[in-house]
């Protein structure tokens, strides 16, 4: 991935970039203001849990279904195994998907984690507990999205090759068949 | 996600060349039906509400197995979903989901909060079979249910309230972690964030005693309501932790779960 963003084509979804950035600016700009105006921790821990909750459900259920196609979610079979699905769109969709929202998405993504990390870091240091229990939160929700769409990501690919290589050898097998009906 | 590393068979057939191959490669992705664009803000011409089984979940996530959602008929994007055994019914509820506006997700995702609310604090005809009430777990309702008790607790603190804010939550969140690992290592049959899940709902009872503490402040009343409370959070979560463990293990499981909850019980009484 490249640090800038593919040139010749506008967003396809501004809207949709705008949200899905939005929240997680919110509660990364939220945890470093707060402590300028606000004294208590209460405002700063509930303010920035819940951007960050609802910029992971931005992230898992619009962002992701609009900006590169992909869905994953967990399901609870007859048999009471848990079963983690992940879904993507036909390669044909994917393939016209917007190449500047994908890299928005995947690029926020990454980096949010990131900061949430150097935040952890500096929280450790100072030996603020409260601070961490924050970070420590914002931080599981960033990764478990993260990890959720890395491997849809990697399913996506695999299926795609599963369906080309299947319909390939779909068609050249009727093809021989109808080659030797007509010798 | 690009073609680039698209397997092509090289087959030397005498019959057919190498532009004809090429042609079956254009034509076999071709074959997906044309679709709508995903970029398109979705125009809803017909409607059809198609009951869905699976709801997508937030590792907190909330599914519920009841709700319906809205789907738009003809021009469904085609979807691969990673289960192969998953036939041609269930692969309807997927092509609606990845396409559905964002009011239906709300939406579901409000729905299935309530249901689980319902089916986990309230009599109902599941707690027979617990496996199958919950299991569209989601993870709002506790987040919700625990920031909430703990804001009713700060504000309920005289001193000290941030304080009070970060151990109630730490308490709850940890405790939750802890007793669901305590069912697992006891050989219990139940997944994680199910039973973190449950356990977060169960609280909704002590929420509604720690509010009313909150709003009339006499001591006889408090140790009522949080008596009545304590005793419904129990009697609902009964049920789930003792089947989910063999029989002669049963007390081990439910004595932690009822200890956190007399704890948190004394804390809402001792705050003052």
């Amino acid at each position: 991935m490249d640090l800038n963003p593919p040139s010749g084509e506008n967003y396809a979804n501004p809207r949709i970039c705008f949200f899905h950035v939005l929240f997680k600016a919110g509660a990364l700009a939220f945890y470093i203001l707060s402590a300028l105006f606000f004294d208590s921790f209460v405002i700063i821990f509930v303010v920035t849990v819940l951007l960050s909750a609802l910029d992971f459900w931005v992230v898992k259920n619009v962002s992701g279904r609009i900006l590169v196609g992909l869905r994953w979610w967990n399901e609870i079979d007859d048999n009471g195994e848990s079963v983690w699905k992940f879904e993507c769109l036909d390669q044909e969709s994917l393939a016209r998907m917007n190449k500047k929202d994908s890299w928005l998405f995947w690029w926020t993504l990454y980096l949010t984690a990131v900061v949430w990390i150097f935040f952890g870091i500096f929280s450790l240091i100072r030996f603020q507990a409260d601070y961490l229990l924050v970070v420590g939160v914002c931080l599981t929700l960033s990764i478990a999205n993260i990890v959720g769409f890395t491997k849809c990501r990697k399913d996506a690919k695999k299926q795609i090759q599963q369906f080309a290589s299947q319909t390939i050898a779909n068609r050249f097998s009727s093809t021989i068949q109808s080659a030797f009906t007509v010798v | 996600m690009s073609h680039e590393d698209n397997n092509t068979v090289p087959l030397p057939l005498p019959q057919t060349s190498q532009s004809d191959i090429e042609n079956l490669i254009t034509a076999s992705v071709q074959l997906a039906p044309s679709t709508v664009k995903p970029a398109c803000p979705p125009s809803p011409t017909t409607r059809a509400s198609i009951p869905v089984s699976t709801s997508p979940s937030f590792p907190s996530n909330p599914p519920p197995s009841l709700s319906k959602s809205s789907t738009y008929v003809p021009a469904a994007p085609l979807l691969h979903s990673n289960d192969p055994n998953a036939n041609a019914g269930r692969s309807q509820p997927n092509i609606n989901t990845l396409s559905e506006p964002v009011r239906e997700t709300v939406k579901r995702d409000m729905l299935r909060i309530v249901s689980n609310l319902k089916l986990v604090v309230f009599p109902n005809p599941f707690r027979e079979d617990p496996g199958k009430a919950l299991r569209d777990w989601d993870l709002w309702g506790p987040f919700f249910f625990i920031v909430f008790l703990g804001l009713t607790l700060s504000w309920s603190a005289s001193i000290d309230k941030s304080q009070v804010f970060a151990v109630a939550f730490a308490l709850l969140a940890t405790g939750a972690v802890i007793l669901t690992l305590n069912v697992l290592l006891l050989g219990g049959r139940i997944i994680f964030f199910q039973s973190l899940s449950l356990l977060g709902y169960c609280l909704f009872p002590l929420d509604v005693g720690a509010l009313i503490c909150m709003l009339k402040d006499n001591v006889v009343m408090k140790m009522v309501v949080v008596c009545v409370t304590l005793a419904w959070s129990s009697w609902a979560a009964y049920p789930f932790i003792s089947t989910a463990v063999n029989p002669r293990r049963k007390a081990l499981a439910i004595y932690p779960v009822l200890l956190m909850y007399v704890s948190v019980a004394f804390l809402i009484v001792a705050i003052d």
